[in-house]
């Protein structure tokens, strides 16, 4: 074999010998690696899968009555399942837009600004490299009835405070903020990456275009961000689905009054207690993972269109 | 629209790439910008489009003052030397988005730009993307909307260079074409010198900023005015010899005879560059003055060139292909008056009879 069809090989070298202990030394590397990925995810997640056919299963003496669709349908006909679900769902649909669009603004003048940069660096990156426990006795901190920062502020100025923690509406709309707040360094630095692969060429031609900075902003900039938007869009709403841990940081509970039960709380909550139902708790499981299935196609989707 | 600038310069930090350059350029010509990479053609367009500040000096459109406009007030049109087509609009998008800025209603401007499009051929392409394109469709797309805010001025910063020769040789005449249609002042940047002959009206020639000449695109062939445009200009290149000017005659360096070359208004013994067009070189197999021995003769194309011995220097004369003079052959060499030029040798300033 001469040299020339040997690189039209791709690369590979054809020699068998070799390729076999090629192999033998990426399986060694790779082992570890992939052992750990069976046994925490792929085994539990088989697992789940069929637990949640399961009829009656007993963890404890692995036994079950038969295969079937019970436990979905004891969960999708559960009350408690379904304002989860309502929950969570608002929970996604208000903090991923907002997030995105504070986002981007901040993201856009980032990039545009030359100084304040490393102040704004540290500003954005903080939340990111603090731990979201510390930011939720912040948080606590900031919305807490007495002494709390807001609520001083709110009785100098004269006004009644106000339970932020305590009340269903208050409670709400602080896990809204402390969501936003939390997701906010990685949407930005995401849409920064986006924004950097942007040639500057397409902003000079709409100068010369006549464009000014708003036509630019909505014309070239928003258009060519897209595909990074609709990126971090589905990864944020995948994150957001799965909402439970601000949750319980914030309040130790599904909120105040039970008014922030989410998803992952359902199935929590299945799975552990004193009187746990693994098969709900699996078929909750397995229509999340449908529903967030369902994202990562529409953002597959989303990618090859805005692909230019 | 006339534009008129006045010592121009433009400084970055130790670089000045731009120095105090005087030009007026006349109303609905095209003029090109020529010179060697480096010497600040992309830098005096982007002044003139306002995408660059000017360091110093002025730029009139018209007797309007622009120096300090900003770009989108400037009613100019650039093409890109990649276009820099938004890529994520379709061809029709694209040639409209000037006057969707205008807030141009949404009928009137489509119309618009497809009148443009059928004027640069691209109107069968309107709905794709940039990505689905030739590179001269998209050089197309990209003058088609320069032009369709109908600019005082079109500026082009060497669109021809992404281009394949046989390709390069169409555009520039379709860029020709659709300058005389719509009849704007156009600045074309460019450092290939024959593609600036065969389409300006004037040229600009630049060197390390400054210009050298800036002339009738027939005259700075005919009437260079130093050694560096004399030697820019004209394929083949224009033959040099070095030596001394003495009395009416050029004594080229190494080599016996003198040349008569006529009354020039340089000092006896000065060190000067003679140079000659090719075409200016008359070569006869009888005994003249001016003898030379033939080095090479070869085809180019439709013309027999002959390559000739003159001391430490050459000569390149067209010859007629049926009587070409042969290898070792001694010639007779003389010169006619017109493509032939005597420059100082250290300065590069020509000599005038
Ligand atoms: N932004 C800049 N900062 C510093 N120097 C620059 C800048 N832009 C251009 N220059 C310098 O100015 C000079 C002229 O550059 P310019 O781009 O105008 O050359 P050009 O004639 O267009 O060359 P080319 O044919 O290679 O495009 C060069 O020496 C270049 O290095
Ligand atoms: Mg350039």
């Amino acid at each position: 074999m001469n040299k020339k069809t040997k690189r039209y090989n791709g690369g590979r070298d054809p020699d068998e010998k070799f390729e076999a202990s090629m192999i033998g030394k990426i399986a060694l590397f790779l082992g570890p690696f992939m052992l750990g990925i069976v046994i925490f995810t792929i085994y539990p997640f088989i697992n789940a899968f069929l637990m949640s056919f399961k009829e009656n299963f007993s963890i404890l003496r692995n036994t079950f009555s038969g295969w079937g669709l019970a436990n979905y349908r004891k969960v999708l006909n559960d009350p408690i399942f379904l304002s989860g679900l309502k929950t969570t769902i608002k929970y996604v649909v208000i903090v991923v837009p907002i997030s995105l669009i504070i986002s981007i603004v901040i993201a856009v003048l980032l990039n545009n600004t030359r100084r304040f940069k490393a102040i704004l660096q540290t500003a954005y990156f903080m939340p990111l490299v603090t731990s979201t426990a510390a930011i939720s006795l912040v948080f606590r901190f900031i919305f807490a009835n007495e002494g709390g920062l807001i609520n001083k502020i709110i009785t100098t100025l004269g006004q009644t405070q106000i339970n932020f923690l305590g009340t269903n509406r208050w409670s709400e709309f602080v896990l809204y903020i402390f969501g936003i707040w939390n997701i906010l360094p990685f949407t930005i630095i995401l849409l920064l990456a986006g924004l950097q692969n942007i040639d500057p060429q397409y902003y000079t031609a709409a100068k010369v275009d006549g464009a000014k900075t708003l036509d630019i902003f909505t014309n070239i900039t928003v258009p060519l961000l897209s595909p990074t938007i609709a990126l971090v869009a589905i990864v944020n709403s995948i994150s957001a689905f799965k909402v439970f841990d601000y949750v319980f940081q914030l309040y130790n509970k599904p909120g105040p009054g039970y008014n922030l039960y989410t998803i992952i709380y359902y199935i929590y909550e299945k799975f552990g207690g004193t009187k746990p139902q693994y098969g709900y708790a699996a078929a909750a499981s397995i229509v999340l993972f449908f529903i967030i299935a369902v994202f990562t196609l529409l953002q597959r989707v989303l990618q090859k269109k805005t692909n230019y | 629209m006339e534009v008129r600038i006045e010592d121009l310069v433009k400084r970055f930090d130790d670089v000045i790439a731009v120095n105090k350059v005087n030009a007026t350029f006349e109303s609905g010509k095209l003029i090109a910008l020529l010179g060697p990479s480096g010497c600040g053609k992309s830098t005096m367009l982007n002044m003139l489009s306002g995408i660059m500040p000017v360091t110093e000096g002025k730029i009139y459109f018209d007797d309007r003052d622009v120096t300090m406009l900003s770009p989108d007030k400037r009613e100019v049109g650039l093409v890109f030397q990649n276009y820099a087509l938004y890529p994520h609009m379709s061809v029709l998008e694209n040639i409209c988005f000037p006057l969707k800025i205008k807030r141009v209603p949404k009928a009137e401007r489509i119309e618009k730009a497809k009148e443009y499009a059928r004027m640069v051929h691209i109107d069968d392409y309107l709905d794709r993307l940039p990505k689905e394109l030739s590179g001269g469709q998209q050089q197309r797309v990209a003058i088609a909307r320069a032009l369709v805010k109908q600019p005082k001025l079109l500026l082009l910063d060497e669109p021809l260079s992404n281009l394949d020769a046989k390709l390069r040789v169409e555009m520039r005449e379709e860029i020709r074409r659709i300058q005389r249609e719509s009849g704007v002042t156009t600045v074309f940047v460019t450092h290939d010198q024959e593609e600036a002959t065969s389409i300006s009206d004037y040229i600009m020639l630049m060197k390390l900023g400054v210009k050298q000449q800036f002339a009738k695109t027939r005259n700075l062939y005919n009437d260079p005015a130093n050694l560096f445009v004399a030697d820019f200009i004209g394929n083949p290149t224009i033959n040099q010899l070095h030596g001394i000017y003495e009395k009416g005659n050029f004594r080229p360096d190494a080599y016996e005879n003198a040349i008569p070359i006529g009354r020039y208004q340089i000092e006896d013994g000065s060190r000067v560059v003679f140079a000659s067009r090719p075409e200016s070189v008359i070569v006869e197999k009888k005994n003249g003055k001016t003898v030379m021995e033939v080095e090479e003769t070869y085809v180019s194309g439709k013309d027999t060139l002959c390559v000739l011995k003159a001391g430490d220097g050459r000569l390149r004369a067209y010859v007629d292909n049926d009587s070409a003079p042969q290898e070792k052959d001694l010639v007779s060499v003389s010169f006619r008056d017109r493509g032939v030029f005597v420059f100082n040798e250290e300065s590069g300033e020509r000599y005038y009879e």
